[in-house]
């Protein structure tokens, strides 16, 4: 646990956070706003005193109530991993503005994301399916993700009867969903 | 709130779309996807500028190191532009993993690169770790490291021969494959298989060093570095291989950044960052060897780097064989695990970058989200960056030189 | 009809090549004793009138047979050798070592579906292989392989060669482009400028030596080479033999110039799209061609069908064997020499190894009788007939080069097309020019006229 860097994030960034800075083992987690993520991830990319150059990962998460985008940095000034949690996206309609200007690399996560959590990344300019066809509808990782439903509206719907004998009936899908608040 | 599923509005194919049209009169295959552009890099890549013409390579060719689609936009030889297409190796892991109990998870993560799988399996048994709050012993540790080390020299000198072989060569992946099948066997007597270790466990190993793994390994060692050394001089000493590999396919320290490049093709472009001793995990700290690095960035330093690193990895395994600790090889934990909720990320180098997992816990026996993150699918997408401005056979050359696996690109 | 159909498609494959071939001999013996009673006496005359056309049908004939099994032996050493330097076993199976496993590969592709992909050009595509398949066999006929054979002894025999063999380019690119390929159009376009481009050091390195022999005719080139092995010309032109020897390998495509059919890039270049007879072809005819190519630099620069040493006249053996001469002898000979040879062959294996049973031995001391009588008459054809002399040197001359061929391929990388044609003409041309003036200016001051 890096205290030092807790309290550089706190000054720097205090007002914007959404939670408390959250570190255990050789994580330090700040929560941000879907709005504050350029600003943010531009200042600990660039400023002297953070330079988290690398871009571990972009990971697309589902809570079951929201929806999260979740950067992991790495910088030689910290001996811990920044988990920069841009947090209380709408289910509806999640959207985020892309890291893209800053790591051209994180194009395909953030495709991946999209493909899996329909996470709309605002500024990525091929924001397309990445692993699954392009004419599939659902996005698998999701939480109300279920495969009958899934299986019902693809394309290849009526191919394999199996998948659909289990469709459940309307209005049973939101016991279903899984939720954490960790 | 309300759980309707998030729908995509359904894309109508329109049948008077003039390329469809094209295409069922010539009767000839055009990579052009048969619905509109989706996004405006798509309409750009999809539209020929003057002279240019598309190829389709994949997903069966035969230097795609499995199956990836590339659709090439050439100009003659020159590739002006690409557009990757992948998901014809998708598993769903991810989604796999949160319908497992933690045990079963690291089963799914072996096949991910199933050239390295020892290292697909171990930052997701250290995120485990974490989010349990588990001691693993040190002989545990000793015992991943010397397995680990000899699965990199096994990725490395496979890469060497996947190296060779798209540049024309035939023989050095045969001399490559020798070298795999000792290490593959000598860890088929450690692990129980050959390809899909599935060793690590959360809190240890699955099972302790016996005597054939270390008779086959001191056998090996004995003669590994005159072996690979004299199966080297086919390609080092060769001036075609390496004319054509020199000043190719360029990756400046900036742009390795920017494309978020870890590993050896990151410490290729100059930079010495290595997450071993970066961001230090297991014991490593508390063993000597250095981190080779080469400033020109090219295919020839990022095929030099693995060899330097191959030979760094015998001095490790050197250095395990003699520190080895006595004691236990697994910490005492329940059969069923229920972490605490919360979240756990964990990272290790190896042999082609950073290998990393991320998951949350719910309280569950189930990981609520496991999010795995690979090299190789990173260092795909630098193909994109590398590729146009070379010709056809370079651009294989760049591809093997970053070295993707597709099983981890696909995940 | 259905029934005939029925019939047809239960017969094994052995049958239906019987039941059609044997109907046509036939027809074709009727037809050809017919053509003989009605009109013998015209066509025998007209074909004593014009031997040349013998001449042409024997040769002809004689070549295509020929090439068979040389590219069925370069086929096999090309799998076992590549496999021997990979560490591998490879072909194991077919016949003692797999050395029969070229003829199971000839078959195959015989068997094999032959489609051609929707949009092709039909006609050109058929071409195509047929084209690549002729240049190389036609620049056969003029490689002398031994005293007196020889399809054809021209004048300008290396000019026909270099004329015929160039051919091949325009079967490639009509793969190519008939193939409604991508990748074939690529392989085929490469092949064309690959070739074109070597074409030139090719025939620029062997001027040189045109001027010292003051002869296009190839059989007057390996005459001139006759006596010692410092005769042969490589001792005069080593730069042009170097040079022909690397371009020689670019215009037979292969290894480290094998961009046509780059399998690591363009798939399998302009042969993409062929299957069953139609590749058996451009495989064929990739494999004679490498014959042809060894043929024609042993021919030039290493004395041909010419004994890399000249024994004085006196040694010479002069072998007069009149098997008439012994007259009943002969028959007794023959009877009892085998089996007497055979035994006292077999005596000391089953004497000296007691666990060996009777008939094991007596198989060994056949074996060696074989071996043995192998041996003699085959040393008994070597001083007897000189062609036979000829012709193995020639063939051990030629396949040294053949394996030269193979040992690059298994151990080089292929070169960029770029680094290819930058070296043809920075390096090679402006090499083959000097060596030219080198011969020239040598010429002028040893032999002024």
């Amino acid at each position: 646990m890096d205290a030092a860097l807790k309290r550089r994030l706190a000054a720097r960034f205090g007002e914007r956070l959404t939670s408390p800075i959250h570190q255990r083992h050789d994580e330090t987690e700040i929560r941000i706003g879907p709005g504050d993520v350029p600003d943010v991830v531009r200042a600990v990319h660039d400023e002297p005193e953070f330079r988290f150059i690398l871009l571990a990962d972009l990971a697309g998460v589902d809570t079951g109530t929201s929806m999260q985008v979740v950067y992991h940095l790495w910088s030689e000034t910290s001996a811990d991993w920044l988990r920069v949690v841009a947090d209380g996206l709408s289910r509806e309609d999640p959207r985020v503005p892309s890291v893209t200007f800053l790591w051209q690399g994180a194009e395909w996560m953030e495709r991946e994301a999209y493909d899996m959590f329909g996470i709309t990344f605002e500024g990525n300019r091929d924001l397309r399916r990445i692993y699954m066809p392009p004419d599939y509808q659902s996005f698998p990782l999701r939480k109300d993700f279920y495969l009958a439903d899934d299986a019902a509206r693809s394309p290849g719907a009526g191919v394999r009867h199996m998948e659909q004998s289990h469709t459940p009936r309307s209005g049973r899908t939101e016991t279903l969903v899984r939720k954490t608040r960790a | 709130m309300t759980a309707t599923p998030h729908v995509h509005p359904p894309q109508e194919v329109p049948s008077d779309d003039p390329r469809v049209e094209l295409d069922a009169a010539t009767g000839a295959f055009e990579p052009i996807p048969p619905y509109p552009p989706r996004t405006e890099r798509e309409s750009e890549f999809y539209t020929l500028g003057d002279g240019e013409m598309f190829i389709n390579m994949g997903p069966q060719h035969p230097s795609t190191h499995g199956v990836l689609r590339i659709v090439l936009k050439l100009d003659g030889e020159n590739v002006v532009d690409l557009d990757p297409v992948l998901g014809y190796l998708h598993r769903g892991v991810e989604k796999l993993c949160e319908n497992a109990d933690y045990h079963h998870s690291i089963a799914y993560l072996d096949p991910l690169e199933y050239i390295s799988s020892l290292f697909c399996e171990w930052p997701g048994v250290l995120a485990f770790e974490k989010l349990l709050d588990v001691e693993v012993p040190r002989r545990a540790e000793y015992i991943r490291v010397l397995a680990t080390e000899l699965n990199r020299i096994l990725s490395h000198s496979m890469f060497i021969g996947w190296m060779a072989l798209d540049l024309g060569g035939l023989t050095p992946i045969l001399y490559s494959l020798i070298e795999r099948d000792e290490i593959a066997e000598m860890l088929a007597a450690l692990t129980g298989q050959r390809l899909l270790f599935n060793y690590l466990r959360i809190g240890g190993v699955n099972g302790d060093l016996n005597h054939e793994f270390l008779s086959r390994l001191g056998d090996w060692m004995s003669r590994a570095t005159t072996q690979i050394e004299s199966n080297l001089t086919l390609l080092n000493e060769n001036e075609i291989f390496v004319r054509r590999m020199r000043g190719l396919g360029t990756l400046d320290k900036e742009t390795a950044f920017r494309m978020a490049v870890t590993g050896p093709n990151l410490r290729a472009s100059g930079v010495p960052l290595d997450f071993r001793r970066a961001h230090p995990y297991s014991v490593f700290p508390e063993l000597e060897f250095d981190i080779p690095t080469r400033d020109e960035g090219d295919c020839l330093a990022r095929y030099l780097v693995r060899i330097d690193e191959i030979k760094q990895s015998l001095r490790i395994i050197d250095q395990c064989l003699e520190n080895m600790p006595d004691g236990p090889i697994m910490a005492k934990l329940p059969r069923l695990l229920r972490p605490r909720p919360g979240r756990a990320y964990a990272a290790v180098e190896g042999p082609r970058g950073q290998y990393s997992a991320y998951v949350i816990s719910d309280g569950t026996d189930q990981p609520f989200r496991m999010r795995i993150h690979d090299p190789s699918f990173v260092h795909l997408q630098s193909v994109g960056v590398l590729m146009p401005g070379h010709l056809i056979a370079d651009a294989m050359a760049v591809m093997a030189s970053l070295d993707p696996i597709m099983g981890g690109v696909d995940k | 009809m259905t029934a005939m159909t029925r019939t047809w498609g239960r017969m094994t494959l052995a049958g239906k090549v019987l039941f059609t071939v044997v109907p046509i001999l036939l027809v074709l013996t009727l037809g050809l004793i017919v053509l003989v009673v009605v009109a013998g006496k015209p066509i025998v005359d007209f074909l004593a009138a014009n031997l040349w056309l013998v001449r042409f049908v024997v040769a002809a004939t004689a070549v295509l047979l020929v090439s068979v099994p040389f590219a069925f032996l370069i086929m096999y050493m090309e799998m076992k050798i590549i496999a021997l330097m990979n560490l591998r076993i490879g072909p194991d199976r077919v016949g003692p070592y797999g050395s029969l496993l070229s003829v199971v590969h000839g078959l195959k592709v015989l068997m094999k579906e032959d489609f051609s992909p929707t949009g092709a050009d039909r006609l050109v595509f058929t071409l195509a292989p047929i084209a690549v398949f002729m240049a190389t066999i036609m620049g056969m006929l003029v490689l002398p392989f031994a005293p007196g054979l020889f399809g054809a002894d021209m004048e300008i025999g290396l000019l026909y060669f270099f004329g015929v063999t160039g051919l091949s380019v325009v079967g490639l690119l009509m793969a190519g482009w008939s193939s409604f390929n991508k990748y074939s159009l690529l392989g085929g376009l490469r092949s064309a400028a690959q070739v074109i481009s070597y074409e030139i050091p090719l025939t620029l390195s062997v001027v040189g030596l045109l001027l010292l022999a003051g002869t296009m005719s190839l059989n007057t080139i390996v005459l001139n080479q006759a006596g010692w092995f410092t005769d042969w010309y490589v001792f005069q032109q080593p730069l042009g033999a170097l040079i022909f020897f690397i371009a020689a390998t670019a215009e037979a495509n292969r290894t480290p110039f094998d961009l046509t059919e780059a399998d690591s890039e363009i798939v399998a270049g302009f042969a993409t799209e062929y299957s069953g007879m139609r590749f058996g072809f451009f495989f064929f005819a990739e494999y004679v061609n490498v014959f042809v190519v060894s043929g024609l630099i042993v021919t030039l620069f290493f004395g041909g069908w010419n004994a890399p040493f000249a024994w004085p006249e006196a040694w010479a053996v002069h072998l007069t064997i009149d098997p008439g001469s012994l007259g009943i002898g002969l028959l007794f000979a023959l009877l009892i020499v085998p089996p007497v040879l055979i035994l006292a062959l077999a005596a000391p294996f089953f004497l000296l190894r007691s666990s060996m049973p009777w008939w094991q031995a007596l198989i060994i001391g056949f074996v060696l009788f074989n071996l043995l009588i192998g041996a003699a008459v085959t040393g008994l054809a070597y001083v007897s007939w000189p062609w036979v002399a000829g012709l193995a040197w020639f063939l051990m001359k030629s396949y040294a080069f053949v394996f030269l061929f193979v040992w690059m391929r298994g151990t080089l990388p292929r070169v960029r097309i770029d680094q290819l044609m930058g070296f043809a003409w920075k390096w090679l041309l402006p090499a083959a020019l000097l060596n030219l003036f080198v011969t020239a200016a040598a010429l002028v001051v040893v032999h002024p006229k």
